[in-house]
């Protein structure tokens, strides 16, 4: 099997590179700079530990190959993307799970980073243990820095038990309503009449709020989450029609494609002088800009 | 105010005064010398000036002030801090943010408040009683540190195993940059675009800037809570437990372990029935739905039994809940009535190696001559082995420091890591290349150089360097007459 | 930790060394201290204090302005006693350090007239009387720290002896309200006790005395407390100060017989509520609503708060301050000595009494304790004795509202 070693050496020290992962969302934040080395992290699973809920992993392993690993034993990661995705592309993206409100965000799964630096050294951010605070939490920074700031090659990932029972629900109604009726729902979406929520935990737990829901809302059970529109933004206070929001995580999902907010002139200065602090030839995924995603 | 002062003479003094006020400068020895410390036990700090301000205004002129004198500043909260994070290194400004304690906006829909650093953690929770809502992170001091320092130290607590450190809680952050410049890193609800500059300012313990608002997410009570209490005659058995709750497949909201010598010091105040002549007891919380509470509290019983546990007794009501957490919460007061000092090591190992670390450490201790004591966060691997010793004895520092790091050493060989939730400070830096390469080091000095290009935010903390601090600079060699 | 008589650190200031090493910097007591609370300053919280201490007892500061004024901004009241985990002895650190300070400092003038003042009962009474005249014309300045309406009458009670229990009357209350103790001596009977009064004889427990770091004073007063009061009977005490103050008569003094007479000494709440039965019935009057004030020497010094709700629960309804007891800034002499200081204490505390009048509907607060009677009065709360309350109930007596 392929290692970080050899990820490293195929990076090296010298020109600019860019990962390919699943190439799912290859435009986002800007195509590679033309010139750019491709390079494929590595793939596959390297340890599981269930009674830890930790996993170590190639960042060009498929996401659906670990969700169905980790299936095996009732867990699950909160990590979400498109068919093909990989674990080290959805972290790159950045872009939390649907069911973030259960799970989490993406940046909050990641426990330690393994990556070639710009220099062409690996080094290694975090740690192995589900909990630390020992130096700079350089995971959470490179959790949606699009590969800008050092390419993953391995990562070790926290997992979570799978809920027993899932189930959506959807009808008219307000969030306030829902989140009044519900202890924590992993999911509430709105188009401003109509909302849809997701239930799940423990079986009888489940019923119960869906009872609670259907009898005092009248909402009704779905059998699959509602179809996102294709385009994300964030949300501004005002629901543009066909849109919806996902309650509490600040993300709207929209039929048209709108441009990302533009930083402060301090948080601007700050983040360039962290990519150039990490990158100072400009040789990582050059071309692309995690400022240039919207969402 | 009620104390009447004469101008200062010297010229950073003055000028902190006229842009604050002079009732928000302290140059006296006594402040100096007050603030020249913080909760860990390093001595020899030495603050210059001390500043109080009340507003993010006054925070950056302070900021800026010392910059123009050529002064780095330190950044501090209530104090609490157990590695020294705010103990001052060559005369800095010290900027104190306990004057700023408003809590700003608390939005019940949308589950945020906006607070100002110097807001007691518990103080927050207490305002929220009657909303329903809570602030998740419990750290063990949460009735005296402050929000400031629980995101520069990105806190824990008990029931961050289930809810998740500080960091997961904190959503935005207002930043005085360490040029003077303010910022929001961060947005009310969700990620911000760009890089997670809010997760990397979490935990910077001081070193990245000043917080000066926050915005924190608030927690739903949960519906039902059951509170367990496990008792073993050996702390294998204990351990083996809480690897195979886990693995059972439950997160418990809490899952605390004591040792015997802790449970005999904290029976008689707590009066919780803990059984004295157990080697272990676990306390496990389970939280959330009804039907969920109920079916976790059971499979844990069963695991626990299947592991060996003597008893499970589950709290009946809510003042039986109590006096189980008094005595946990207690630990501290409990430690006094053996020895008046201790100190407090903080480290996190994989769950699946509790038993063999905590019998290792014990028999660190038992090598030293020391009395140690395990009281911790046992459902994420995070160990709190208190040394507890007289300080006056003499030599006895010795040995703590050399018992400290043995342990230190032994966490790092079964895979752990340093700190899971008390950081970096002065107190462990020297350790830092145990842990990571020079590499991985340059890789968070790129970002430390990047909020502070000129090195003035809360000098010679987290990463090691060659600079020196006055006598801080290594444990060992603190002054005689070390205090703990 | 060991007993009171285990070494001395041999210091500038001499304090007990256990008790100096019991500090570990934890912090857990800065919110405890309403001095911290108001300042944010760590000159003014316990923990500093305590460092200070260890500094200049060590040598390794001086005793300058600053240093002085971080130990006379203390209002010990022992709130970072009851919070802290390791159970440092606050209260006798910083009463020793009292004592070290004016072995070598003048106390204010200011303080030792009316310390003077306090244990000669007939001057202080006849002062009272003119205060009371010039404050019915008007004279008075509206914020001095005095009750409302100050008694023109000589309210002297003869010392009653050969009672099942002794009510100690003190100094300050026996002058500036009376009725206090009337109501008080007439719950007790109502229970069944026959009550003698310690009255002139026994005079000052010498509370201030002691702050002031007067241990000499403090002690005498003491002794002649003790003279005047020989019956091995309870000692009952309606005024929370002066009750701690007795308790410690143990410590102070240091003999046999001072232990065993602290040991007599009860709050008059705790008294009642160890019997709460033979309490009589409520017959006239209606039920009302009272906001419970705890004061530092019920809560933290004597712990027994729990008492007085005990003994109002069958008369009235009690609410709770969200507080956690945090100190109203009286503080025996305090809010004379520091009066920014001590009333910006009490913002907290008035702040507190507001959020729960707003949410009870409560209007009166009550508190064991005159000290903090007259301080929250003077800032415009009527304030009454939890005992007042009872016997109004027991028999429709009127008055004894201290506010205005
Ligand atoms: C008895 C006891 C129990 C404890 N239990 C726990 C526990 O269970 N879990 C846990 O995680 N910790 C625990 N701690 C450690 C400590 O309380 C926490 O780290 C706490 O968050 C520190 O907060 P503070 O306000 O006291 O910060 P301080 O000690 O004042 O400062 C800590 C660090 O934060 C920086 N800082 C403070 N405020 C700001 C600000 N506004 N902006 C930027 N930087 C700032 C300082 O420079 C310093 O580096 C405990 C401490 C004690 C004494
Ligand atoms: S007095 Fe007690 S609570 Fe306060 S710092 Fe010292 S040990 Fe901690
Ligand atoms: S006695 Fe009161 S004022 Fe004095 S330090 Fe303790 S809490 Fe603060």
């Amino acid at each position: 099997m392929r290692g970080i070693e050899d990820f490293r050496d195929e990076v090296g020290p010298t020109g600019p590179v860019c990962v390919r992962g699943g190439g799912t969302r290859w435009e986002l934040g800007g195509t590679p700079a033309h010139g750019s080395r491709e390079v494929r992290a590595p793939a596959g699973v390297v340890a599981f530990d269930p009674a830890e809920m930790t996993v170590v992993v190639g960042a060009g392993t498929p996401l659906g190959e670990l969700v169905e690993v980790l299936a095996g034993h009732g867990q699950e990661v909160a990590l979400e993307g498109p068919a093909g995705a990989t674990v080290g592309g959805v972290l790159a993206v950045g872009r939390s799970s649907l069911r973030r409100l259960r799970v989490g965000a993406v940046r909050d799964a990641l426990l330690q980073a393994d990556c070639v630096g710009a220099d062409g050294s690996l080094f290694k951010a975090g740690g192995p243990t589900v909990k630390n605070v020992t130096g700079y939490d350089l995971c959470r920074l490179l959790v949606g820095s699009l590969g800008t700031l050092g390419l993953i090659g391995q990562v070790i990932l926290r997992t979570w038990p799978s809920p027993e029972r899932t189930l959506w629900m959807q009808g008219s109604g307000t969030p306030e309503a829902v989140r009044n009726l519900c202890y924590r729902p992993s999911s509430v979406l709105w188009d401003g009449r109509r909302v849809s929520v997701c239930l799940e935990g423990y079986g009888e737990d489940v019923e119960a709020e869906a009872a609670a829901l259907g009898s005092h809302l009248g909402l009704e059970v779905v059998a699959t989450a509602p179809t996102l529109p294709p385009h994300r933004s964030r949300w501004t206070g005002r629901l543009a029609e066909g849109s919806l929001l996902e309650v509490g995580t600040g993300v709207v999902h929209g039929p048209v494609e709108e441009p990302a907010p533009e930083p402060g002139p301090g948080v601007a200065a700050l983040a360039a002088r962290i990519r150039s602090g990490f990158d100072p030839g400009g040789r990582l995924n050059p071309g692309r800009d995690p400022y240039r995603i919207a969402a | 105010m009620w104390w009447t002062r004469r101008r200062s003479t010297d010229p950073l003094t003055r000028d902190l005064e006229a842009a604050i006020g002079a009732d928000s400068v302290e140059g006296g020895a006594s402040a100096r010398l007050l603030y020249s410390r913080d909760g860990s036990i390093i001595r020899g700090g030495k603050a210059g000036v001390v500043c109080l301000p009340g507003s993010t205004e006054q925070v950056a002129a302070c900021v800026r002030i010392a910059r123009a004198h050529g002064r780095a500043f330190v950044p501090r909260g209530a104090g609490t801090g157990l590695t020294g994070g705010a103990v001052p290194c060559d005369d800095p400004v010290v900027i104190a943010t306990t004057r700023m304690d408003r809590i700003l906006e608390v939005d019940v829909d949308r589950r945020i408040a906006w607070v100002e650093p110097g807001v007691v953690n518990l103080d927050l929770t207490s305002h929220l009683a009657g909303t329903g809502l809570h602030f998740a992170p419990d750290p063990s001091s949460q009735q005296a540190c402050s929000i400031g320092g629980n995101v520069a130290n990105n806190s824990g607590g008990p029931h961050c195993l289930l809810y998740g450190v500080t960091s997961v809680h904190v959503t935005a952050v207002e930043v005085v940059l360490p040029d003077g410049e303010v910022v929001v890193l961060g947005e009310e609800e969700g990620d911000a675009v760009g890089y997670d500059l809010r997760g990397a300012f979490v935990g910077g313990e001081g070193t990245l800037g000043i917080a000066t608002r926050i915005a924190v997410r608030l927690t739903p009570d949960p519906p039902e809570v059951r509170t367990l209490l496990l008792d073993f005659t050996t702390i294998e058995e204990a351990a083996e437990t809480v690897s195979a709750v886990i693995a059972a497949g439950i997160v418990p909201a809490a899952l605390e372990l004591m040792d015997q010598q802790v449970v005999q010091a904290v029976e008689p105040f707590a009066d919780a029935g803990y059984p004295l002549d157990a080697a272990a007891v676990l306390i496990v919380e389970l939280d959330g739905l009804p039907a969920g509470a109920a079916r976790e509290a059971e499979s844990v019983a069963a695991v626990a039994r299947e592991c060996g546990a003597r008893t499970v007794r589950i709290a009946e009501d809510e003042e039986e809940r109590a006096r189980i957490w008094k005595g946990r919460k207690g630990a501290f007061g409990a430690i006094a009535n053996i020895k008046p000092s201790y100190y407090l090591h903080d480290t996190v190992i994989p769950r699946t190696r509790l038993a063999e670390v905590v019998t290792g450490v014990n028999a660190i201790a038992e090598r030293h001559g020391l009395i140690v004591m395990n009281v911790f966060h046992a459902g994420d691997g995070n160990l709190h082995p208190l040394l507890v010793f007289d300080h006056r004895e003499p030599g006895v520092m010795d040995h703590v420091f050399a018992a400290g790091e043995e342990i230190v050493r032994l966490s790092l060989e079964v895979g752990g890591v340093l700190s899971g939730e008390h950081g970096i400070g002065l107190e462990k830096r020297r350790f830092m290349p145990l842990l990571f390469s020079p590499e991985d080091l340059a890789a968070q000095r790129a970002l430390r150089d990047a909020f502070d290009p000129d090195g003035v935010a809360n000098p010679h903390k987290v990463l090691p360097s060659g600079a020196s601090c006055g006598d801080v600079q290594d444990l060992p060699e603190i002054p005689e007459g070390v205090w703990v | 930790m060991t007993g009171s008589s285990s070494p001395r650190t041999g210091g500038v200031l001499d304090l007990r060394d256990d008790a100096l090493a019991s500090c570990v910097a934890c912090g857990l007591c800065l919110p405890h201290c309403p001095t911290y609370r108001v300042t944010g300053d760590e000159r003014r919280s316990p923990r500093g204090r305590i460092a200070l201490m260890r500094a200049v007892d060590e040598g390794a500061t001086a005793p300058d302005a600053e240093w002085l004024e971080a130990m006379d901004t203390c209002i010990l009241c022992r709130g970072c006693e009851t919070a802290c985990p390791s159970a440092v002895p606050f209260g006798e650190l910083m009463s020793d350090t009292r004592a070290a300070v004016t072995r070598t400092r003048q106390v204010p003038l200011r303080l030792r007239v009316g310390l003077a003042v306090l244990v000669r009962p007939r001057l202080l009474r006849g002062l009272s009387r003119i205060l009371a005249l010039l404050q019915r014309l008007h004279l008075l300045p509206g914020r001095l720290p005095l009750p409302g309406r100050l008694p023109m009458r000589d309210p002297r009670q003869k010392g009653r002896v050969g009672g099942e229990v002794v009510l100690f009357t003190g100094c300050v209350m026996d002058a500036w309200q009376p009725e206090v103790h009337a109501a008080v001596e007439e719950v007790l009977e109502a229970c069944g006790a026959t009550v003698s009064r310690s009255g002139d004889a026994a005079g000052c427990c010498g509370a201030l005395h002691a702050h002031a770091g007067l241990e000499g004073a403090a002690r005498s007063l003491a002794e002649r407390v003790m003279a005047a009061i020989p019956e091995q009977v309870p000692v009952l005490v309606d005024s929370a100060g002066c009750g701690a103050t007795l308790r410690g008569y143990g410590s102070l003094v240091g003999t046999p017989e001072a232990a065993a007479f602290s040991a007599r000494v009860q709050d008059v709440h705790e008294w009642l509520a160890a019997d709460i039965d033979r309490m009589p019935a409520a017959t006239v009057g209606k039920r009302s609503t009272v906001i419970v004030q705890d004061p530092c020497h019920l809560r933290h010094a004597q712990g027994c708060h729990g008492s007085v709700r005990t003994v109002l629960a069958p008369y009235a309804d009690t609410v709770e301050l969200d507080d956690e007891g945090l100190c109203c800034g009286a503080g025996g002499a305090f809010s004379v000595l520091q009066p920014e200081l001590a009333s910006e204490v009490r913002l907290r505390k008035t702040a507190s009494i507001r959020r729960a009048m707003a949410t009870t509907g409560a209007e009166a607060v009550v508190s064991a304790n005159p000290g903090c009677a007259i301080h929250l009065a003077a800032a415009g709360h009527v304030v009454r004795h939890p005992l007042e309350v009872v016997a109004e109930r027991i028999r429709g007596k009127q008055g004894g509202a201290h506010g205005r």
